[in-house]
C-alpha cells in the first residue's frame, strides 16, 4: 500500500516546485508552508491537481511590526484528510496579491471578504472592490491592527447612561471575607454553638 | 345612590368615543399576539422552549408570524450588527400598526458583551422604539414569558406606545439611524 505518509506526500509535492519554503508542523492532520509570493499559484494549482481541491478558506494576517501581510490560504484533500495552509508575506503598504480565481472559482467571495477586512487588493478578481459583509464603511479596514475598535464603537454607537453605578467598587475584596464571617455566623446559630 | 328611572346621558365627545374603541381594540389585541421574530441573536435558543410545550406561550395567546405586515410584535433577539440594523429598520417600518418591540438579552440594551464592538450597536431605542426589555444573557424562558405579560400589562395601562413615539420623534430616530449607519437604504446583490 501507501509507501509513504501523506504528510510527506504534501511534503514531496511542494519541494518538487521550490524548495525556498519554512515548514511548520501544526498536528497529525495539519501541516503548514511558509512560501514567497510568486510560489503560491503553482504550489496552489499543483496541490489542486494531486487532490486538494477543496479550499477551505482563504484570509489574511497581520504583521504590523514587521510591516507585513500573512495571505493564508487552506486546502483539504477529502481522499488523504489533510489540512494544507500556504502562507505568503506580502508588503503592508499598497497590499496586493493576484487573484487565485482561476485556480478556485469559490475564493472570489473570500478574497472580497479579506479586502474589505484588511484593505488587500486582489487583481484579476475583477469585483474584489465590491462590498459584501460591511456595508458602507467609513474607516479604515477592520481587522487592521491599528484599528480601534472600541474608539470606532464610542465615536459611532452612544453608550447607555446610568444615573446610579451599581459597579462593585470594593478594592480590597472584603465581600468574600464578609461572605465567609456571615456563613460562620449561619452554621453557628444552626448548631445552637454546638460543634 | 343611582335612580334606576332612565335618564338621558352626556353625548361623548369624539375623543371619548375613540378612547373606549381603543380600550376595546387593546382588550381584544393584547390577547391575540402574532409575534415576528428577528432570529439573529443568541437570545433566539431560547424561543423553542417558550414556543413549545415546556413553557407554551400559546396559552397567553400568542403565536409566530411569518410576515411582518401581519404581525403585532417584533421580537428582537439578541444583538443587532449595522447590517441587521437596515433589515430591521425596513421590517419596523413594514410592520401595520399598532406595532410593539420586544428587545431579548443585555445587547440590545447596552451593548451587552459587544460594547466595544466596530459592528454591533450599543442601544436599540435609539433606532426604533422598544417597548419591553427582557434583560439577561441569555433570559431564560420564564423571563421571556414574563415579558411577554409585561407587554400585555403594557398595553392594557397604555404604556406600550413606542409606534407612537417613532412618529412624534421621527426626526430624531432618522437621525440617529443616519449617524449609525450612513444611509438606510440597502445596496446589496439582492436589492440591486
Amino acid at each position: 500500500m501507501n509507501s509513504i505518509s501523506n504528510l510527506e506526500y504534501v511534503d514531496k509535492i511542494i519541494l518538487s516546485i521550490t524548495k525556498d519554503i519554512k515548514k511548520e508542523s501544526i498536528g497529525e492532520y495539519q501541516v503548514g508552508y511558509e512560501v514567497n509570493q510568486a510560489d503560491v499559484h503553482q504550489l496552489l494549482s499543483s496541490l489542486k491537481l494531486e487532490g486538494w481541491k477543496q479550499l477551505s478558506y482563504l484570509s489574511a494576517i497581520d504583521w504590523p511590526e514587521e510591516n507585513k501581510f500573512e495571505v493564508v490560504y487552506v486546502l483539504f484533500n477529502w481522499d488523504k484528510p489533510i489540512y494544507v495552509q500556504i502562507r505568503a508575506k506580502i508588503n503592508r503598504d499598497n497590499p496586493s496579491m493576484n487573484s487565485i480565481i482561476s485556480i478556485f472559482p469559490g475564493a472570489k467571495y473570500y478574497e472580497r471578504e479579506t479586502h474589505e477586512f484588511f484593505g488587500i487588493a486582489f487583481p484579476g478578481n475583477p469585483e474584489y472592490k465590491k462590498q459584501l459583509i460591511l456595508e458602507q464603511w467609513d474607516d479604515i479596514p477592520p481587522l487592521r491592527k491599528d484599528f480601534d475598535p472600541s474608539a470606532y464603537s464610542a465615536k459611532k454607537f452612544p453608550s447607555r447612561e446610568y444615573p446610579d453605578d451599581f459597579s462593585v467598587k470594593d478594592k480590597d475584596n472584603q465581600v468574600l471575607e464578609k461572605n465567609a464571617k456571615r456563613k460562620k455566623r449561619v452554621k453557628k446559630l444552626r448548631t445552637g454553638g454546638k460543634k | 345612590m343611582l335612580s334606576t328611572k332612565y335618564t338621558v346621558r352626556e353625548k361623548l365627545s369624539k375623543k371619548e368615543i375613540d378612547r373606549k374603541w381603543w380600550e376595546v381594540g387593546d382588550y381584544f389585541r393584547r390577547n391575540s399576539l402574532w409575534l415576528l421574530m428577528y432570529c439573529t441573536g443568541c437570545c433566539a435558543i431560547e424561543l423553542p422552549p417558550s414556543m413549545t410545550s415546556a413553557y407554551d406561550m400559546e396559552r397567553l395567546g400568542m403565536g409566530p408570524m411569518a410576515t411582518p405586515r401581519q404581525a403585532d410584535i417584533l421580537l428582537v433577539s439578541g444583538y443587532l450588527s449595522l447590517k441587521t440594523l437596515r433589515r430591521l429598520i425596513y421590517t419596523y417600518e413594514q410592520m401595520s400598526e399598532p406595532r410593539y418591540v420586544i428587545a431579548l438579552g443585555s445587547c440590545p440594551i447596552n451593548g451587552g458583551i459587544y460594547h466595544d464592538s466596530h459592528a454591533v450597536i450599543n442601544q436599540l431605542e435609539q433606532y426604533i422604539p422598544v417597548d419591553t426589555y427582557v434583560a439577561g444573557c441569555m433570559p431564560n424562558p420564564e423571563s421571556v414569558l414574563n415579558g411577554f405579560v409585561d407587554l400585555m400589562e403594557g398595553i392594557k395601562n397604555k404604556k406600550a406606545n413606542g409606534w407612537k413615539k417613532y412618529h412624534k420623534n421621527n426626526d430624531w430616530y432618522k437621525e440617529n439611524q443616519l449617524h449609525a449607519l450612513g444611509e438606510v437604504v440597502i445596496h446589496d446583490e439582492f436589492h440591486q
